[in-house]
């Protein structure tokens, strides 16, 4: 169960540097096949300085900036198992281009823990990412909320 | 955007609060997409790439990463708006996706204002697979240059 106590906490600080190929694989994956995303000279044509993000592609910084997300939430008291994405916001306040070098600290900024008469339980935990790039400059806010929930530990699934 | 240069697609004076958002319908979602997904996200959860994972904790199969449903869902907004005109973007995630679901985007204006000298426009949006069982909602706000 998550631990309570963790609330108010921040993880060390990570960093990436955002590559344009990423935007690619991204846009790909998603199946988006607008040529901004794929092609640096049509997103110039386009009115672009360079390949502009996708909407989600803060999903990049989330898990390739940070690879000890999930060691991270296990260390406050999350079976990362069981984890289900609750909901994803997110605040552009600034353009990132490629080749940009972003910090980003995640904070959990609010947790509940509730047990169920039978031993089940269920964890909610909000996290918010501050990133700032190589300037300083605040370029994104990341909200996100995780539900955990565990059956009663007499259960005998799976 | 700093430097003025946003490619325009609507002007603000052009959007009405009502307006519908040009729905997306997505291709049906394909276990190599999740591959691809996980790779490009580096979400590596294996309950979207393993069906025996999927069967152990009882999501019947593999499921999709809520972050693609969100994805497509911001694929119709940049359409509609352009990536670099949102301020601000959100979802609920309200159910589990599995392959072969067929999505579709809708969305619509729900607000409109005036500040600092730039139009702001914000909206509901959803997805939901072809059953119309909703798989995600949210809201979003974006900026939209003035034609004055």
């Amino acid at each position: 169960m998550f631990d309570k106590e963790k609330v108010g906490y921040s993880f060390p600080p990570f960093r990436m540097t955002f590559e344009r190929g990423k935007i690619r694989e991204l846009a790909t994956a998603i199946g988006d096949d607008n040529p901004i995303y794929h092609d640096l000279a049509a997103a110039m044509a386009a009115g672009y300085e360079d390949i502009p993000l996708p909407p989600t592609a803060p999903t990049i910084f989330t898990f390739w900036g940070n690879t000890q997300l999930w060691e991270q939430l296990t260390s406050v008291g999350i079976n990362v198992m069981r984890i289900l994405h609750g909901e994803e916001e997110y605040e552009y306040l600034a353009p990132i281009q490629p080749g940009d070098t972003l910090t980003g600290v995640t904070t959990i900024v609010e947790g509940k823990s509730r047990r169920g008469k039978d031993g089940s339980s269920m964890d909610i935990l909000t996290t918010e990412t501050r990133y700032t790039n190589q300037d300083k400059v605040p370029v994104l806010n990341a909200r996100t909320v995780f539900v955990v929930r565990e059956p009663a530990p007499a259960s005998s699934e799976a | 955007m700093a430097n003025g240069v946003l490619p325009v697609l609507h002007y603000f004076e052009d959007v009405q609060v009502g307006d519908e958002i040009p729905q997306l319908v997505k291709s049906p979602v394909e276990r190599v997409q999740l591959v691809r997904y996980a790779g490009a996200s580096g979400d590596f959860n294996p309950l979207h790439t393993d069906p025996a994972v999927g069967e152990a904790i009882g999501t019947g199969g593999i499921i999709a990463h809520g972050m693609l449903i969100m994805g497509f869902v911001g694929q119709m907004l940049s359409d509609y708006v352009g990536p670099q005109a949102l301020r601000k973007f959100g979802v609920r995630f309200k159910g589990m996706t599995h392959l072969n679901d067929v999505i579709t985007c809708t969305g619509q204006v729900t607000e409109k204002h005036e500040a600092d000298g730039q139009g702001f426009i914000s909206g509901k949006v959803q997805a939901k697979d072809q059953d119309g069982d909703i798989k995600v909602v949210g809201t979003f706000t974006a900026v939209l240059p003035l034609r004055k």
